[in-house]
């Protein structure tokens, strides 16, 4: 087939998760997370941000997803609790976590397929994330700059999940990278 | 055969160079593309299209649309046939086959038998004497539904998406077109549903011009703006099926149907799943059929039906047209007949003196209008061969009948709104006098109806309360000021003359006598079979529907159900607003189990959890169990052996030397915080405070009712940092109930919880090897009793990977749960069995975790509980303190005067005496075998098994007073006749002192 | 299907996103031990059910994991009002 896709996915390996939760306008935990992840947490609801290796994803009012690029996890959740002084929680959730990119020109339509969230570039435009259902589970969702999106979910469903996508976007051509 | 009869030489949106064959009942016949089933049919001169129902009679195709009563089909064969479809709404393809649906032998034999069916046949018959429904049942089910479905899997796929749109434009006819071009010109997200194939509604059987030019080029003119406008999508062949709360809607889209019978590489349908800020409904609206004697006689047929089929289609379904009608909008018909040029008999109006543009403009087109008139009675065999008219005043007929020649009846009696999509979200339509119409009820701010759902009659008016509520639908949701932006084009539309309504033609006879006079086609309900509901006390609108089965049909009574309506008013002496409509229900026409259930078969039905060393178990051949949406390995057969086999060789594995288990799927609860110990204390029976770190204390949750709902252990990891690990089954709902607690009632607790159930992956290295075998992978932890004892948890390394070392045991056996981040989880499982192998290391499943734990009195929360058992119940107040500060949930309740009741049931252990015979799990014990049932029940069996350690049966049961009655004799009756004679003993049934653990 | 504003995630989410955790504003006694049967009873099992407003508490169970409140109209199913957790419904008028 040399029709280009219309929708790709990329398995992002070498990302390292922890999930931090505290007071949102404490700033001892946000110099903490700048300090070792060189980010600020993001305050308002549904966004995320990065640095140049790392992402933060808003999951609640108290709680957000650090993603860091070529890390170590328990390394991260050390430094972390090091850095932290305070009310805070951190744990490193590497092995919970699988992240996916899907880009293309219908990746969109594979969202709709799997999620009852808007994801409309007017209501989802980059630098916004949702965590929602997705197909029989559940995931974070999030814009991209580039139109792709990032998906994060759960390890024990990685293997349904990409039946799942594989099924849904088969319609569009799909690749796996 | 004479092929296409009916075909007009000229006109129509129909495709003459591409012909189409297709077959109808066994017979050859052709159509061209753009063609229905139906009006191919009728263009081939196919007049009998079905059998009724009841009665046997003869029918023919009545309308043009979704209201079709008599056209319903199966299409396709074998695994693909399609039953109950209605003929109006198949596209012909090439090949195509259908037969008509409900050609049983007992339909075509339902002539003489009709009469045995009377109103309230079922309610007679089955209300008296039940036992009349075992002789009639298989006779009837035969008989009932519309059609086979297919006996083979559905080869088709189906799926679902999820759609959202600010303003969603139901039905792409004049007011549904005008409504979207403004809404979307404020830029609002517009999604636009029409269930047909192409766009235009009654536009596409227009012959008059819209602001100068055909409606034709109007039509295509504004499809292409709304496809270039970029925010709207269009979506044809899309039924909108549901109007559910919040405005959510469901609209079927027929994907692939009008290709072919399979269509194996594209979706058959999808179920679109709809939010929408707000919802135009431009639904339209269906004629109203007139009720007289004979009216199902193929033949008659509804006047707009008849324009659509000349107009659209090009076929005049006959020759010589009779129109019968109460308004000025059923000339059309007449007029639209007389330009090709085929006979118009008379127009049969029952105005008492019509006048106006549209009488003028019939009379100069030289045709018969017969004013104050009615048809009485359509005659003819198997098609219209004529009718009798008689005068008519009021509702009284005032002269003798005489008899015109036809073959074919056009009747527009009004016209019934299409507001049953409002009436789906529970707002009662309301009678209009004036438009002679049920009309939608106040539907709220979210939803705007616009044409002639509403009740405007004109073409002009539609186009403009389309606008107007395409903009008022955008400005609502935050798009611009509401005001149209654009003039509806001109139309050269005469004014109509107030119509009358007659929804019962009288007839010489009285009803009861008459020739049947058809309400509702599909279901054979005539008038005289109202009239007799209403004689026989039945006065609400749905008790009559239930009784005379109106408007039950798949058609949901599309066409008749006012007029039934009307005639049951008038039986009641009552006024429609009184009588009302029956409730409409989804879905707006019938809808294929596959669209409801989308990709959501075989194995994506269920979604299937799998833990890291997956992969390594199905190598290894295990069977599985399923616990929650977990597979887990259930045993690991060898080659040979029976399941009873394997458990017994991996029990006596794990007792005498080495066996492992996959644990992954446990629980597991971070829980951060300075109030970590205060809030564990308060939802566990147990206390945490003086817990020590890196020991381990085992728990129950309480529900506040004082209930058993979870178990687990909890580590404390560091000062303010404990894991709990909860059952596998409630791992969600105990994260959930947590979160509960601090949020809703605790929230000055500092404390945080994160599920680390997926981060984890578990193995429990269980049997007196363990320690020798864990000590060659983990040399960075004192695994020495004195050091690691029973009941702790220590961090370092195992394979190389950083790990937590649990010294926990649901087995009763030394054991060690190896705890790694689960990336690592198969390699380091891989090394453990590695080193174990030296000790023939045996993999076991959830039963032998269920054998082992048994073994030892460990319950099961949920197996051996179960919604009413209390600690105590188990014997279990040794998990339970009663003197902390703010004492735990559920702490109250263990006083109640219930749980402290003498007589409740106890945990207690069961041997067989025969020490062979395996009780079965959920058996009831009873004290006196001999007593015939209902016999005082003692107690049942919660957990059953053969012990391989043993040497013989163990089980657990919840016995009432079980605990004062240990060495009593109790008795399971079994569904073979069998009595299975237990005593009550101990629910520990080895090492009762925990020895074997504690080394 | 409801579609429900989160008062944490400040956008509306659909249904499936939420479960229904019971009504609200039903606090738990500061001392059960000195209630009698009867009183703790009504704290465990008796409840409002009415017809119009109800006062009632939904968790955020796909998104953000909160609870919060939620004034729902158990006739029409209309979704009068979204507060957070220790936070009162708004007064109403007769409308």
């Amino acid at each position: 087939m040399s029709e280009p896709p219309g929708v790709v996915c990329r398995e992002c390996p070498d990302r390292v998760f922890a999930n931090v939760r505290g007071d949102s306008g404490d700033l001892r935990l946000r110099r903490a997370v700048a300090q070792v992840a060189g980010l600020d947490l993001p305050r308002e609801p549904g966004t995320w941000n990065r640095a140049d290796r790392s992402r933060a994803y808003w999951l609640g009012p108290d709680e957000w997803l650090l993603v860091v690029e070529g890390d170590d996890g328990l390394a991260l959740e050390e430094r972390l609790r090091d850095a932290l002084d305070g009310p805070f929680s951190v744990a490193d959730v590497t092995g919970a976590q699988v992240q996916l990119e899907l880009s293309g020109p219908d990746a969109g339509k594979v969202l709709q397929k799997s999620s009852p969230y808007d994801f409309h570039p007017r209501k989802f435009p980059p630098g916004r994330c949702a965590q929602t259902v997705f197909s029989k589970t559940t995931a974070l969702v999030a814009a991209r700059e580039d139109g792709a999106f990032d998906v994060v979910f759960r390890r024990s469903y990685a293997d349904y999940l990409m039946r799942w996508l594989a099924d849904a976007a088969a319609e569009y051509g799909y690749r796996l990278e | 055969m004479g092929g296409e009869v009916r075909r007009l030489a000229a006109g129509g949106r129909i495709d003459r160079d591409q012909a189409l064959d297709f077959v109808f009942n066994g017979r050859a016949l052709r159509g061209f593309a753009g063609d229905t089933l139906a009006s191919a049919l009728l263009a081939n001169g196919v007049d009998v299209v079905g059998r009724s129902f009841k009665y046997g009679r003869p029918r023919g195709i009545v309308g043009h649309g979704p209201e079709e009563p008599n056209a319903i089909v199966e299409v396709g064969t074998g695994a693909s046939r399609v039953p109950n479809l209605r003929a109006t709404q198949v596209e012909l393809y090439n090949g195509l086959e259908a037969r008509s649906a409900g050609s049983s032998v007992f339909q075509r034999a339902a002539g003489a038998f009709g009469r045995l069916l009377p109103a309230g046949f079922y309610y007679k018959t089955f209300m008296s004497s039940p036992r009349a429904w075992m002789a009639w049942e298989r006779v009837l089910r035969h008989a009932a539904g519309f059609g086979n479905a297919p006996d083979a899997a559905d080869p088709d796929t189906y799926d679902r998406m999820n759609r959202h749109c600010d303003v969603l434009v139901i039905g792409g006819g004049p007011a549904g077109l005008s409504a979207a071009l403004e809404a979307a010109g404020w830029g609002a997200r517009v999604l636009l549903a029409d269930e047909q194939s192409e766009f235009g509604g009654s536009l596409l059987a227009e012959t008059r011009a819209l602001g100068g030019e055909s409606a034709a080029a109007w039509l295509a003119g504004v499809l292409a703006e709304l496809d270039a406008s970029g925010n709207v999508e269009l979506l044809p062949r899309s039924m909108v099926s549901g109007y559910y709360d919040h405005n959510f809607l469901t609209i079927v889209e027929r994907r692939s149907d009008h290709l072919g019978p399979v269509s194996a590489a594209a979706t058959r349908e999808r179920l679109h799943r709809v939010r929408a800020e707000q919802v135009v409904l431009a639904t339209g609206a269906i004629e109203r059929p007139l009720v007289f004697a004979n009216n199902d006689l193929p033949g008659v047929m509804l006047a707009s039906s008849v324009s659509t089929y000349v107009n659209r289609y090009a076929v005049a379904p006959g020759n010589k047209l009779l129109l019968f009608t109460t308004n000025d909008h059923g000339y059309r018909t007449a007029l639209d007949w007389h330009r090709i040029g085929r006979e118009v008999v008379a127009i049969v109006d029952v105005r008492e003196d019509p006048a106006g543009a549209w009488v003028e403009s019939a009379k100069a087109s030289g045709i018969d209008v017969i004013g104050a008139h009615a048809i009485i009675e359509a005659v003819g065999h198997s098609r219209v061969s004529g009718a009798a008219i008689a005068p008519l005043q009021g509702n009284t007929l005032v002269g003798a009948p005489r008899r015109l020649a036809c073959d074919l009846i056009a009747c527009s009696g009004g016209w019934n709104p299409t507001l049953h999509l409002g009436s789906q979200t529970g707002v009662k339509p309301r009678w209009s006098e004036s438009a002679i119409a049920f009309l939608p009820g106040d539907l709220g701010v979210g939803t705007l109806c616009a044409g002639a759902v509403a009740g405007t009659p004109a073409l002009r008016g539609c186009l403009e309360q389309g606008a107007l509520a395409g903009a008022t639908a955008a400005s609502r949701a935050g798009f611009g000021s509401g005001r149209t932006t654009r003039a509806a084009p001109e139309v050269d539309e005469p004014p109509e003359m107030p119509a009358r309504s007659l929804f019962l033609v009288p007839h010489p006879k009285p009803v009861s006598r008459a020739p049947k006079q058809f309400v509702d086609f599909q279901l054979d309900v005539t008038a005289a079979d109202i009239e007799l509901a209403a004689r026989e006390g039945y006065e609400s609108v749905e008790h009559v529907k239930r009784y005379t089965a109106l408007g039950f049909g798949t058609d949901q009574g599309k066409l008749g159900n006012v007029n039934g309506v009307a005639i049951l008013a008038e039986a009641l002496g009552k006024d429609m607003a009184e009588v009302g409509t029956t409730m409409y229900r989804p879905s707006y026409t019938p809808t294929t189990f596959g669209a409801i259930a989308g990709r959501d078969v075989g194995g994506f039905f269920d979604p299937e959890r799998h833990t890291p060393m997956h992969g390594w178990h199905t190598a290894e051949g295990a069977e599985w169990e399923d616990v929650g949406r977990w597979k887990r390995p259930w045993y690991y057969p060898r080659p040979g052996e029976t399941m009873q086999q394997a458990v017994n060789r991996e029990c006596l594995a794990a007792r005498d030397g080495l066996a492992i288990m996959d644990a992954s799927t446990l629980g597991k609860i971070d829980i951060q915080g300075a109030d970590a110990a205060e809030f564990l204390d308060r939802i566990y029976t147990t206390g945490f405070r003086k817990l020590g770190i890196g020991r381990c204390r085992y728990g129950l949750m309480l529900h506040e009712d004082g209930t058993i709902f979870d178990d687990g252990v909890t580590a404390r990891l560091g000062e303010d940092r404990y894991l709990m690990h909860t059952t596998t089954g409630n791992a969600e709902v105990v994260f959930a109930w947590l979160e509960r607690w601090h949020q809703t009632e605790w929230p000055e607790l500092s404390v945080y919880f994160t599920s680390v159930t997926d981060h984890w992956a578990t193995a429990a290295l269980v049997g007196p090897k363990s320690r020798t075998v864990l000590a060659k992978v983990c040399t960075d932890i004192d695994l020495t009793g004195g050091a690691f004892p029973f009941m702790a948890v220590r961090e370092g390394h195992v394979a190389g990977v950083p790990a937590r070392v649990f010294r926990i045991s649901f087995s009763g056996e030394l054991s060690f749960e190896v705890n790694v981040p689960a990336q690592h989880g198969r390699a380091v499982w891989d090394a453990l069995i590695d080193a174990g192998a030296e000790f023939d290391i045996t993999p076991y499943g959830t039963e032998t975790m269920h054998v082992l734990r048994a073994e030892k009195g460990f319950i099961i929360v949920g197996q051996d509980t179960d919604g009413s058992t209390t600690p105590a119940d188990m014997g279990m107040d040794w998990a339970v303190r009663r003197n902390k500060p703010f004492g735990f949930l559920g702490d109250r309740s263990l006083d109640l005067s219930d749980h402290l009741r003498e007589d409740r049931p106890q945990l207690v252990g069961l041997a067989s005496y025969d020490a062979k015979t395996v009780l079965p799990e959920g058996g009831q014990l009873v004290d006196d075998p001999e007593r015939q049932p209902p016999a005082p029940i003692a107690g049942h069996v919660t957990s059953s098994y053969y012990s391989a350690r043993l040497s013989r049966p163990i089980a657990l049961g919840m016995v009432k007073r079980g605990a004062g009655r240990m060495g009593e004799t109790v008795y399971c009756p079994l569904a073979d006749g069998r009595v299975v004679k237990a005593s009550i003993v101990d629910s520990v049934f080895y090492d009762p002192k925990g020895e074997r653990q504690n080394v | 299907m409801f579609r429900i504003h989160c008062p944490h995630c400040q956008e509306v989410r659909s249904e499936e996103e939420f479960s229904y955790a019971g009504e609200a504003h039903i606090p738990r006694p500061a001392d059960p031990s000195s209630l009698s049967d009867a009183e703790w009873g009504e704290y465990l099992h008796t409840r409002t059910n009415p017809r119009g407003p109800h006062r009632e508490m939904w968790v955020h169970t796909a998104g953000c994991r909160r609870y919060f409140n939620v004034l729902r109209d158990t006739v029409s199913y209309e979704i009068l009002a979204v507060y957070r957790v220790g936070e009162m419904p708004p007064e109403r008028g007769e409308a």
